[in-house]
């Protein structure tokens, strides 16, 4: 890393922002989103987070309530998460060779922000992933599209439709002519459907994908009803 | 820390991602007081922090095969996960009214951990001598902003300058410390 190079600088001043704990809600959301995605910016937060653990020396410990820990293991026995799918998650972050990202942190911030939808299908390689914004420090919506199945998975991170509105999930492509509708982004944490399976490999890859506010329930004509709120393209997830 | 002490935690980890209850108990004795007093500082909300360090430790619990002791030691990787989850829920309330001028930021005394080890001391040290070189006052911005989790308006109001003031003060303050760190 160079002091001349300004993209560095920018990248890894941001990291340190985030690891100091000085960012907004928004800006710590966008920067959880955006390492999903940059290995180097999950690097440089991880060399940020060993450069300044060693002031934690100075806050003592205290010790927990003692019903803390049969709490916990309530919450483990209601809610269990297979192992496996956790080691598929590794297994999949060691094929995606991103040496530089650490695979501690990405499997904590898959597995943290993901959740088990996404889990179940990680053995598959075929990952893609587009964080869907309004410009670079809002980033609301985070696509995933599994390209041997065409299924997508669309999460929003901060965004909540307007009152009486839905978002709508579009693909654009020039190949396609008008923008489809890949349906209304549920309110749940995870919307998933097949709509992609219409659609050639190339094609789901090369689009752009745009979410519009539309009357509740999604537009009634199947076409945008305005221009894009949030956009982007997906990348591969194996860098 | 100790080499011991961080092998130990290590070991737990990795049979905590084997589903081993035992380990991960051994885990929670080893490191829960660390990490909640963490969490409380940032907090400062008993109540509130307890429900962290339980979503924290269910996470530490879930995530425990992802982690890599190539890229942190365990209590590192451990207290980024408690921080940030403490980060997010600070962010999501109004500022606090934090108190903190009865309180002096112990700069020149570290709460004497036995577990300390020589490399962690020496780490310490090097932190220190460079937050040294650090305008006094931008040093306790990045010392209050890193373990009480000020945010940059609280910053701004508890040292009576613009908000725009102090986020440039910590964005040259971070690359300082970078290159003083020489890491």
């Amino acid at each position: 890393m160079s002091d001349n190079d300004p993209d560095d600088n920018d990248l890894d001043v941001l990291a340190g922002e985030y690891v100091l704990g000085v960012l907004s809600l928004d800006e710590r959301h966008a920067v959880s989103a955006r390492r999903m995605v940059e290995p180097e910016l999950d690097a440089a937060i991880l060399r940020w987070e060993n450069r300044l653990d060693p002031l934690l020396d100075y806050i003592g410990a205290v010790p927990p309530p003692p019903d803390l820990w049969p709490r916990i293991m309530r919450e483990l026995a209601e809610s269990p998460v297979a192992h496996d799918l956790v080691a598929n998650l590794r297994e999949r972050a060691r094929r995606w060779k991103i040496t530089a990202l650490a695979a501690g942190a990405l499997a904590a911030s898959l597995a943290l922000g993901l959740g088990l939808s996404e889990m179940g299908r990680l053995a598959t390689p075929q990952n893609f992933v587009a964080v869907l914004q309004k410009d670079a420090a809002s980033p609301a919506f985070v696509v995933s599209v599994d390209l041997s199945t065409r299924e997508l998975t669309i999460r929003p991170l901060d965004a909540v439709a307007p009152a009486g509105k839905s978002y709508e999930l579009w693909i654009i492509n020039e190949k396609l002519g008008p923008p489809k509708s890949l349906g209304v982004v549920e309110k749940a944490d995870f919307t998933s459907n097949d709509k992609l399976r219409a659609y050639p490999p190339e094609v789901v890859k090369s689009s752009l994908y745009a979410i519009t506010v539309e009357q509740a329930g999604g537009s009634p004509d199947g076409k945008p009803s305005g221009a894009p709120v949030f956009a982007g393209k997906l990348i591969r997830a194996v860098p | 820390m100790t080499t011991d002490f961080n092998k130990d935690l290590a070991l737990y980890l990795k049979e905590s991602a084997q589903g081993d209850r035992e380990a991960f108990a051994a885990l929670y004795r080893a490191a829960s007081a660390k990490l909640f007093g963490v969490i409380l500082r940032i907090l400062e909300d008993r109540s509130l922090a307890t429900d962290i360090l339980q979503e924290v430790f269910v996470k530490i619990w879930r995530n425990a095969s992802g982690y890599d002791p190539a890229k942190a030691a365990p209590m590192t990787w451990m207290a980024a996960i408690a921080r940030n989850r403490a980060l997010d829920e600070a962010r999501k309330r109004k500022p606090a009214t934090l108190d903190l001028d009865s309180e002096d930021l112990h700069i020149a005394a570290p709460e004497t951990d036995p577990l300390a080890g020589r490399q962690r001391q020496e780490d310490l040290v090097s932190l220190l001598a460079c937050l040294d070189g650090l305008d006094s006052e931008r040093r306790r911005i990045v010392v209050l902003a890193y373990c009480h989790g000020l945010s940059r308006d609280e910053l701004a109001r508890r040292f009576a300058h613009p908000v725009a003031t102090i986020k440039t003060w910590l964005r040259r303050s971070l690359l300082q410390l970078r290159e003083c760190l020489g890491s």
